[in-house]
């Protein structure tokens, strides 16, 4: 019997084609996992099954009707429920209120509901308690909630989107056991996710998916392994990229990190004893599946948040405990991964942000010498030729590209010689890639140590002289990208 | 979800704000004259009369700057805060605060010469108002809390006080029961400058010129814009949000403190009801001014304006409720004007959900319930 079944699916938003024709099919009473790297595809054809997005093109059947969701509340009516990564819960909420929340059939007594609820979370084994409210609750508990809101609203396939990535070891366990609860009542699950010993484990079948399309259909795990799972999820090496030819040797020692340590809001490591080394001239690529620690290093490498432990040095200075203004002004230059909210000011215009790095030395005393400042952006528009309208426009209204080139241009203007750049050419065209690929290349050829984190495997094989592996926070692999297959650089991601 | 929402403009209105004013303040004026003919009254005469009013002749002019200086400083307070993307709501009770302050500074020197009377009064206005807003800024700039919250509260307290002071300890033995304080000694009083408008005018000019060019055109002015368009880029590039909140909360107060003195001592004494809503038209003030500190005078004279015109229309026979409505109209006419200069209409729920990169801006409330389907 099949549960779900997705056929030709098309989803195109405006410059990227999410889905080109992805399928997948779920026997009912199985955990299914469905692979893929960011990008792939995965969460689109989730949202499509779950009526969020509505499909260009294509089938969903459910239990062999078809259907057409025009919206989330009849994707859930017919039965299914997703649970999404960012929760959707009321904090003010008990966990009773929030999962009735919609869905009471008429005005309920509070006492009623909470038992109910306990009945429900009792028959699948979902340690909760219904009269607490949602903020006193760890994430894993959260989680139950979200999944205690599907069942009451007896969902029969339940879509659980990288369930894991907020999850402590046990609670990821506890999660696997309340899984196979679930389909062992005849209910189908879902599962998204990058982790190989976590297919294995929890899952029955996986599909993979890459570039939008669905590349192998309900293999089975127990004929997965980790080579395969690689292969599957990178591909074969498409050679868009040519290989950086190093023109220079490899210089001091210009970033130099020790048993990086940093802990999230809820005192979990997200980054535990990274240890790393960048020389002048040297681009030091780090390789990783997203959320494994590596936004964390770069934010507390600039010194956005601190550390908990360890050490950063930057041209033998020592920076552990400096502003970013200090490290910045001792030539450590950082572009975010989110390049407009972070790196730069959506709302103000371009001069403003050329100067956001300097502008306490434009001009004597408590004013700006707005001239110096203009002069400053007219020349980094040169230089890296952005296109911008007018000089006093907000920037928003700029493309990806553009973006990119004025905030990675802003960041070199003060010669840096350290740049820890994260995720520098995600979501940019083709054109713009090459363009902020060929700016790294010549800035390491000039003697800068760079620090490329990236999840785009052929761009760091193409401009890495050593490549890194990230997993769960820790550094897992030193590869050298000459010889190191793509395979061998997955299975590593991914935690093999 | 199928339906119109507002978005942020990525781009500058076309034609500038000055159009949208222009057209914003047409339509007032329309709507306002089919309410003149309605109730039998020309409209062309009433609004001749009402700009006449408010600019023909020196009594006029200092008549619509003496109700532009309580509505300049509150609104530079409130456009302060906002520059950074604080709201002061408390300019109510800071101004409260900084009548009170003075006050107390007239009893305890009573006899001291004018001029030092006055500047002292003044000193202590701006320190009363900070005062009310430093519980806020500690809470916002160091637990979070919410300053819309606090400093609207602080506005409650503030007005307990003063009726509670002039009711007991202040209240003047020989006003026989009335909730008065005694009168200021009479050196108190600020200098007139012309006609009814008095030295007052210059102070608030000074100040809302240092700032109108400070939040422009320095550094300090700087890093609060970049903290109000992300508070994460302000952070990237190394200002203190802490710091800055502070300061600016602080200041904010202090200047609404500031209106709050020169009231005062524009006034004979303090009265329970010092503030009469000056406070809160600050922030309509700052929110035409586009929570710019340069662009609140303009905003003020020409609320003042439409303050006196409206008073001034009344005794042509056209009822009070006649004369606030079309305030309103004009008043709204503007906010308009100044909401699509920021923003434009979009259809919603087209279904493309690709954020953009100004959705992604901090996490911010408006991101995350786009985030929900």
């Amino acid at each position: 019997m099949t549960a779900v079944e997705l056929e030709g699916i098309w989803k195109r938003f405006p410059g990227v084609i999410a889905n080109a024709g992805a399928s997948l099919s779920v026997r009912s009473g199985t955990v299914h996992a469905v692979l893929g790297e960011n990008g792939a595809g995965k969460t689109t054809l989730m949202n499509v099954l779950a009526g969020v997005y509505a499909a260009d093109d294509g089938t969903v059947r459910l239990d062999g009707v078809e259907h057409q969701f025009a919206n989330p509340a009849a994707a859930i009516a017919a039965g299914v429920g997703m649970v999404y990564q960012e929760f959707r819960l009321i904090p003010t909420f008990t966990v009773a209120e929030n999962v009735a929340l919609g869905a009471a059939p008429t005005i309920v007594a509070k006492g009623s509901i909470e038992k109910q609820v306990a009945e429900l979370a009792d028959r699948f084994g979902l340690a909760t308690e219904p009269g607490r409210q949602i903020w006193q609750l760890s994430m894993g508990e959260r989680q139950r909630v979200e999944i205690l809101k599907a069942l009451w609203r007896d969902a029969n396939v339940l879509i659980l989107d990288e369930p894991t990535a907020v999850l402590t070891p046990a609670e990821a366990q506890e999660l696997g056991r309340i899984t196979k609860t679930m389909s062992s009542e005849g209910r189908s699950i879902i599962f998204i996710s990058h982790k190989l010993d976590e297919v294995k484990a929890f899952c029955d079948e996986a599909t993979v998916l890459r570039g939008g399309k669905t590349v192998a259909s309900s293999l089975s795990v127990t004929d997965l392994d980790a080579g395969r799972m690689a292969e599957l999820m990178v591909g074969e090496a498409t050679a868009v990229s040519q290989r950086r030819v190093r023109t220079t040797a490899v210089g001091n020692t210009a970033l130099s990190v020790e048993n990086a340590k940093v802990v999230d809001v809820h005192g979990r490591a997200v980054v535990d004893g990274v240890s790393l080394t960048v020389g002048a001239g040297e681009i030091v690529g780090i390789a990783g599946v997203a959320g494994n620690g590596q936004r964390p290093l770069a934010d507390a490498l600039a010194g956005l948040t601190a550390l908990e432990a360890g050490t950063v040095t930057v041209d033998g200075t020592d920076l552990t405990t400096s502003s970013p203004r200090d490290r910045n002004a001792a030539g450590l230059a950082y572009v975010p991964e989110d390049r407009l909210g972070v790196g730069l000011a959506p709302r103000m215009d371009a001069v403003e942000n050329a100067m956001m790095r300097n502008y306490t030395t434009l001009g004597n005393g408590f004013f700006i010498d707005r001239n110096a400042a203009s002069n400053q952006a007219e020349s980094l528009i040169e230089r890296y030729q952005i296109k911008v309208g007018k000089l006093d426009a907000p920037l928003a209204g700029l493309s990806g590209g553009n973006l990119q080139r004025l905030l990675v241009g802003r960041e070199l203007d003060g010669d840096p010689k350290v740049l820890i750049a994260a995720q520098p050419t995600r979501g940019l065209d083709v054109q713009g890639v090459a363009a902020i690929q060929k700016i790294l290349v010549e800035q390491a050829a000039a003697g800068v140590g760079i620090l490329l984190i990236s999840e785009d495997l052929e761009e760091l094989f193409a401009l890495s002289d050593r490549l890194l592996v990230m997993h769960e926070g820790m550094i897992s692999n030193d590869f050298d990208p000459d010889t190191a297959t793509r395979q061998a650089v997955g299975a590593a991601m991914t935690g093999a | 979800m199928f339906g119109y929402r507002l978005a942020r403009r990525d781009k500058p209105l076309p034609g500038g704000q000055f159009l949208a004013f222009a057209i914003g303040l047409a339509v007032a004026l329309v709507a306002g004259a089919i309410l003149l003919v309605a109730t039998g009254f020309n409209p062309i005469e009433i609004y001749i009369e009402m700009a006449d009013s408010a600019f023909g002749g020196s009594q006029a002019i200092s008549n619509t700057l003496t109700q532009a200086v309580p509505l300049g400083l509150a609104g530079l307070a409130v456009a302060v805060a906002g520059s950074m993307g604080l709201w002061n709501i408390g300019a109510e009770g800071q101004i409260i605060a900084g009548a009170i302050a003075g006050t107390w500074i007239a009893r305890l020197g009573p006899d001291l010469p004018g001029p030092l009377l006055i500047v002292i009064m003044l000193v202590a206005a701006v320190v009363g108002g900070g005062l009310l807003a430093l519980g806020p800024a500690i809470a916002k700039a160091h637990l979070g809390v919410n300053e819309i919250i606090t400093t609207l509260m602080l506005n409650e307290i503030a007005l307990r006080l003063v009726r509670y002071l002039v009711n007991g300890p202040w209240q003047d033995p020989t006003a026989i029961g009335f909730p008065v304080a005694p009168v200021l000694p009479e050196q108190a009083a600020l200098p007139t400058l012309f006609s009814r408008a008095n030295v007052g005018v210059i102070i608030a000019a000074i100040v809302l010129v240092i700032f109108g060019v400070f939040a422009s055109r320095s550094k300090w002015g700087f890093e609060l814009r970049v903290a109000g368009s992300s508070a994460q880029a302000a952070e990237y590039v190394g200002i203190s949000l802490r710091a800055k909140i502070m300061t600016v909360l602080i200041l904010s107060g202090a200047i609404a403190g500031l209106a709050g003195g020169i009231r005062l001592t524009s006034s004979d004494r303090i009265v329970e009801g010092i503030a009469e809503g000056w406070g809160f038209a600050g922030i309509i003030v700052a929110a035409l001014a586009l929570m710019r500190p340069s662009g609140v005078a303009l905003v003020a004279i020409a609320f003042g304006a439409l303050r006196v015109g409206g008073t001034a229309i009344q005794t042509q026979g056209v009822s009070d409720s006649i004369s606030e409505i079309i305030q309103a109209l004009v008043l709204m006419g503007a906010l308009a004007a100044a909401v699509f200069t920021a923003y434009e209409i979009t259809r919603s729920g087209s279904g493309t959900g690709v954020p953009t990169g100004a959705e992604s801006i901090s996490g911010s409330a408006e991101a995350s319930a786009e985030a929900t389907p």
